[in-house]
C-alpha cells in the first residue's frame, strides 16, 4: 500500500491525501447509524485530470474508489462497501465555474453545495428551481445528479434535480473524460442543450449512484425565482391518507404549477406535539394530517388566482386551514421562507437520544401511497416483537411510517418512509443484537416497498443490493445494466458492491 | 482501552449526532449563515472532515464502540478545534421557537469536545507538547498566567490606580490577557468604572483563572487555581466578582463550580453587566452627546455568546450610550 499511496500522493500532492486511522474513520460513515466502511485513503483531488490519474492507478492495482459529496445519503452511498478502498472526497471541487446569464445556464465544479450554488445565484434573482436533495445546504451538486435527488424544495413544480441538467463532464472509470450533451461537439460554444447529438448519454449518468463515472463538472439550467409566493398550511379531515392522496391528484388535474405541496402524517403530528418537536401543533387537534403547499408566481394577481384554485380544491376536501405565521402552525412559510430543511423528515429523528433514521425513501405514484402507508402500519405490527426489543433497554420503541409525502414531477410523490432506531451503543453499553435487529428490520422493510414496484432513486449499498438480491430488476435490464458497468468499468472500481456488481 | 469515563457521559450528543454535515458545509442564506466552522474555512482546501464536528463525531462514535483506540494522533486534531461553538450554533439553527429538533436537547458539541479532552489527559495523550508549556508557565509559581510572564508583570499596570482597594464587596479578576496583552484596553475601563464612582477590590495575588487549562481538558492542575482563587476573593470579602475577560467569565462562572462541585460564595459578573448597571443607574458621566455618532461592531466572544449565552446585556449597552 505504501507504493500506492506514494503514486497517488504524486497526482494530489501530500496535503490532499490521508491514510491516518482517524481521518479514515471519519469518512467511514454516512447518516443511517447501521453501515460502516473504513477506508484506506481518503484523497481530495482538484479536478478531473486528477480524477483520471487517480482512476488510472487505482486500475492498475485493483483497488475500490467511492465517490462522496456532501455525505448525506441513507443507504451507505458514499463510503466504502465493506472496509478498504479509497474515498474520493469531491468538497475540494467546490468553484462556480461559469453563469451565462443570457441562455440561464450555471456550469459548476461536482463538490459545490445546494446551498452555496443558490446563494450564489440569489444576487442575480435566479435559482436552481428544485432545490436538490432535502440535505440541500450541505449535500453536492454531484451527489444529486448521482441520485436523481429531491427534497429541497421546488420539486412539485421543476421536478428532480436531474430534469434541469444540461451537461455533465464525467471521468470514466478508465480514466477517459467525457463531455455529454450540446458539449459532446466540440465546437460547441456554451452548455446549452442536455439532448441531441445521440443518444442522452448524461441520463445514463443520472442517477447512478456513483457506479458508471465520476461528475466534476456539472451544467445546470436555472430560472428566475418568481416575486410573489403563497405558503399555506391545513389539517386535513379524517381519513388523512386518502384526502391528501386525492388533493395532490386534484391539483395535477388542474394543471396548477404549485412549487411543493406535501402531506404529513396524523401520527407525526401527534408525537412531533407530544416529544415537544413541533410546538406549534400543539394546539391542533390531536392525531390529523397536515397538508401544505407553497406556489409563486411572476405578479399579485397570479398568484391570488393561483391561491384561490389550490385553496379551493383543498377547502373542498375538508381541510381546515391554519394561520399563516409559523406560530400558528403554517410549516410551510418555515419551509419556504427560512429554508427549513430535511431534519424534520424522518420519522421523528432525535425526538430521543440516539434515534437515527434507517430510510427507504422512494418514489411511488401518488395514488397509491395510501394503502403503501396502510402496509407500513400492518409491517409495524408484524414485526412488533422486534421493535419491542429496543424498548426494554432503550425505553423507547422504534417509530416506523414516513416522514413528509410531497408531490414530484408528474403524479409521483417521494415517500420518506422507513424507521429511527436504536444503534448498538447506547448508554455506556454495545448492544450488538440491535444491529443484527436493524439490518434485518430494514431489510424486511425495503423488501416490501420494493415489491410495491417503488423506484429507488438514492440506492447506496442497501436498495442497490437489495434490488438484486431479490431479483426484482427484470432479467434483461439487470444484464443490461451489468453489461454497460462491465464496458465502462470492467475491474468494478467504482463504488464496488453497489447492484452486487463486484470486481473480477 | 481507556475508561472514556467523561466521554461516556457524553453518549446522548454522539449517537445523536445523524451526520448531516451542516457543522461543516452549509450555507442558509435565509438564516444568515454563511460560516460553518471556522478552522475548516482556515483549513481550506485541505479541509478534511476530521477538521471539524461531523467527521470528529464520526470518529467518537467508533471510539465508543470500542473500534478506535484514543491516541496522540487524534488528539493531534482534537486540539485543532477552537471550541468556538459555531458548531453547535448551526446545529441548532434549524429549530426556533417553533419547530424544535430534539437532538439540540442533547447535542451541545464543545461539552463533548471537553468530555474527550479529558479523557486524552488523563489516557496521557494531552497535553500536546505547546499545551504543557501553557499549563506549565499556569502552574509555575513565578508565573502563573499561560504567557509565561513574570508574576508581578501582572500587576505593572496598577500603578497608575493607586485607589483600587484590597479588600470589599465587589472585585474585580483582571485575569492574564488583559494585564499582560491589553493595558490600555483594560486602563481605560478602570477608567470608565472610577469616573462612575465604583468602588471596588483587587487582589495582587491571584492567579490566573484556569481557563486554558480547562480547555486543554487539564483539570486536575485547575483545581489548585480555583481553590485558591475562590480563598483569596473570601477572604476579601467578595460578594460580587466581575471580569473583563469572556475566558475567565466563563471559567469562574460554570467551570468552578461545575468542577469543584459546589455553588460559589460569590456572584460572578462580566464587565458588561456592571457597566449597564451603571448605565441604568446614570452613573457614567458623558461629557457631550454633540458631534457625530460612532458606528460600534461588537463581535460576540464565544465564551460569552455561545458558551454562556450572554448575548442581550452587550447589546443593550451599546444601545444605550448616547454617542452611538
Amino acid at each position: 500500500m505504501t507504493e500506492i499511496y506514494k503514486k497517488l500522493e504524486n497526482i494530489v500532492t501530500k496535503k490532499f491525501i490521508s491514510n491516518s486511522l482517524i481521518v479514515r474513520h471519519a469518512y467511514s460513515r454516512v447518516v443511517d447509524p447501521l453501515l460502516q466502511g473504513i477506508p484506506d485513503i481518503v484523497i481530495r483531488p482538484k479536478d478531473a485530470k486528477e480524477i483520471s490519474e487517480i482512476l488510472k492507478v487505482a486500475n492498475e492495482e485493483n483497488i475500490p474508489v467511492v465517490p462522496r459529496g456532501g455525505g448525506d445519503d441513507e443507504f451507505g452511498g458514499s463510503k466504502p462497501i465493506g472496509d478498504g478502498g479509497i474515498v474520493l472526497d469531491m468538497k475540494r471541487m467546490n468553484n462556480i465555474v461559469n453563469l451565462d446569464e443570457d441562455n440561464l445556464i450555471v456550469t459548476v465544479e461536482a463538490g459545490i453545495s445546494w446551498g452555496k450554488l443558490n446563494e450564489y445565484l440569489c444576487h442575480f434573482d435566479l435559482y436552481t428551481g428544485c432545490m436538490g436533495p432535502g440535505s440541500g445546504m450541505t449535500a453536492s451538486v454531484g451527489g444529486g445528479i448521482s441520485h436523481q435527488s429531491v427534497g429541497g424544495g421546488g420539486c412539485a413544480k421543476y421536478g428532480s434535480c436531474t430534469n434541469q441538467l444540461v451537461s455533465l463532464e464525467v471521468v470514466l472509470p478508465n480514466g477517459d473524460i467525457i463531455e455529454t450533451g450540446s458539449q459532446a461537439n466540440k465546437y460547441s460554444q456554451v452548455p446549452f442543450n442536455r439532448f441531441g447529438n445521440g443518444p442522452d448519454l448524461a441520463g445514463l449518468f443520472c442517477g447512478d449512484n456513483g457506479i458508471l463515472g465520476v461528475k466534476t463538472k456539472i451544467s445546470l439550467q436555472v430560472f428566475p425565482r418568481p416575486p410573489y409566493a403563497a405558503y399555506k398550511t391545513f389539517v386535513l379531515p379524517r381519513k388523512d391518507r386518502e384526502v391528501s392522496s386525492q388533493i395532490m391528484l386534484d391539483v395535477r388535474r388542474k394543471g396548477i404549477d404549485v412549487y411543493d405541496l406535501m402531506y404529513i402524517m396524523g401520527i407525526i403530528v401527534l408525537l412531533g406535539s407530544e416529544f415537544g418537536m413541533m410546538p406549534m401543533w400543539e394546539h391542533l387537534k390531536k392525531n390529523r394530517g397536515i397538508i401544505f403547499y407553497t406556489v409563486e408566481a411572476n405578479s399579485e394577481a397570479e398568484l391570488e388566482e393561483k391561491v384561490k384554485q389550490l385553496d379551493e380544491i383543498i377547502v373542498n376536501n375538508k381541510c381546515d386551514p391554519i394561520g399563516p405565521e409559523i406560530s400558528d402552525g403554517n410549516i410551510a412559510k418555515w419551509h419556504y421562507a427560512e429554508q427549513g430543511h430535511w431534519q424534520f423528515y424522518h420519522n421523528l429523528w432525535g425526538v430521543v437520544p440516539a434515534l437515527e433514521p434507517l430510510s427507504c425513501e422512494c418514489f411511488v405514484p401518488a395514488n397509491m401511497y395510501p394503502k403503501y402507508l396502510n402496509e407500513i402500519d400492518q409491517w409495524d405490527m408484524a414485526h412488533s416483537e422486534d421493535l419491542n426489543k429496543f424498548t426494554k433497554i432503550t425505553g423507547q420503541r422504534p417509530v416506523s411510517g414516513s416522514g413528509p409525502i410531497f408531490l414530484i414531477d408528474g403524479n409521483n410523490v417521494e415517500l420518506t418512509c422507513g424507521f429511527t432506531s436504536f444503534p448498538s451503543y447506547y448508554n455506556g453499553e454495545i448492544h450488538e443484537e440491535f444491529d443484527e435487529i436493524n439490518l434485518r428490520l430494514w431489510k424486511s422493510y425495503m423488501e416490501m416497498v420494493t415489491k410495491w414496484g417503488a423506484q429507488w432513486y438514492m440506492m447506496g449499498q442497501m436498495a442497490s443490493q437489495m434490488m438484486a438480491e431479490l431479483e426484482a430488476y427484470l432479467p434483461d435490464y439487470y444484464k443490461t445494466l451489468k453489461a454497460i458497468k462491465k464496458t465502462l468499468d470492467p475491474k468494478c472500481i467504482l463504488s464496488r458492491g453497489k447492484f452486487n456488481f463486484w470486481g473480477d | 482501552m481507556t475508561e472514556l469515563k467523561n466521554l461516556k457521559n457524553e453518549w446522548k450528543a454522539i449517537m445523536s449526532c445523524m451526520g448531516c454535515g451542516d457543522c461543516g458545509y452549509s450555507i442558509r442564506r435565509a438564516v444568515g449563515r454563511y460560516l460553518t466552522c471556522p478552522v475548516k474555512e482556515a483549513k481550506g482546501e485541505e479541509g478534511f472532515e476530521i477538521y471539524f464536528s461531523r467527521g470528529r463525531m464520526n470518529v467518537l462514535k467508533s471510539v465508543l464502540e470500542g473500534k478506535l483506540p484514543l491516541s496522540r494522533e487524534l488528539a493531534e486534531f482534537v486540539y485543532q478545534c477552537t471550541e468556538c461553538a459555531n458548531c453547535t450554533e448551526v446545529c441548532h439553527e434549524t429549530h426556533n421557537e417553533n419547530i424544535i429538533l430534539n437532538t439540540s436537547k442533547w447535542i451541545d458539541h464543545y461539552k463533548v469536545w471537553d468530555a474527550l479532552r479529558k479523557d486524552l489527559v488523563e489516557a496521557g495523550f494531552a497535553p500536546l507538547d505547546r499545551h504543557k508549556d501553557l499549563v506549565d508557565y499556569m502552574n509555575n509559581d513565578a508565573m502563573k498566567n499561560p504567557y509565561g510572564e513574570d508574576f508581578a508583570k501582572k500587576y505593572e499596570w496598577t500603578s497608575d490606580f493607586s485607589n483600587i482597594k484590597d479588600k470589599g464587596d465587589l472585585v474585580f479578576f483582571a485575569g492574564c490577557t488583559m494585564p499582560l496583552r491589553q493595558q490600555d484596553t483594560l486602563k481605560n475601563m478602570m477608567n470608565i468604572l472610577i469616573a462612575a464612582g465604583m468602588e471596588m477590590a483587587l487582589s495582587k495575588e491571584e492567579w490566573c483563572c484556569g481557563s486554558i487549562g480547562a480547555r486543554i481538558g487539564e483539570y486536575k492542575s485547575v483545581e489548585k487555581l480555583m481553590k485558591h482563587n475562590i480563598d483569596i476573593f473570601k477572604n476579601m470579602g467578595a460578594k460580587t466578582v466581575f471580569t473583563g475577560c469572556a475566558g475567565c467569565y466563563r471559567t469562574l462562572k460554570k467551570d468552578y463550580p461545575e468542577i469543584l462541585g459546589e455553588e460559589l460564595p460569590f456572584e460572578v459578573k462580566h464587565i458588561t453587566e456592571v457597566l449597564v448597571d451603571l448605565l441604568n443607574n446614570n452613573q457614567i458621566p458623558f461629557k457631550s452627546e454633540e458631534g457625530e455618532k460612532l458606528k460600534v461592531t461588537y463581535h460576540d466572544p464565544c465564551h460569552l455568546g455561545r458558551h454562556m449565552d450572554l448575548y442581550e446585556i452587550p447589546r443593550e449597552l451599546i444601545a444605550k450610550n448616547s454617542w452611538c
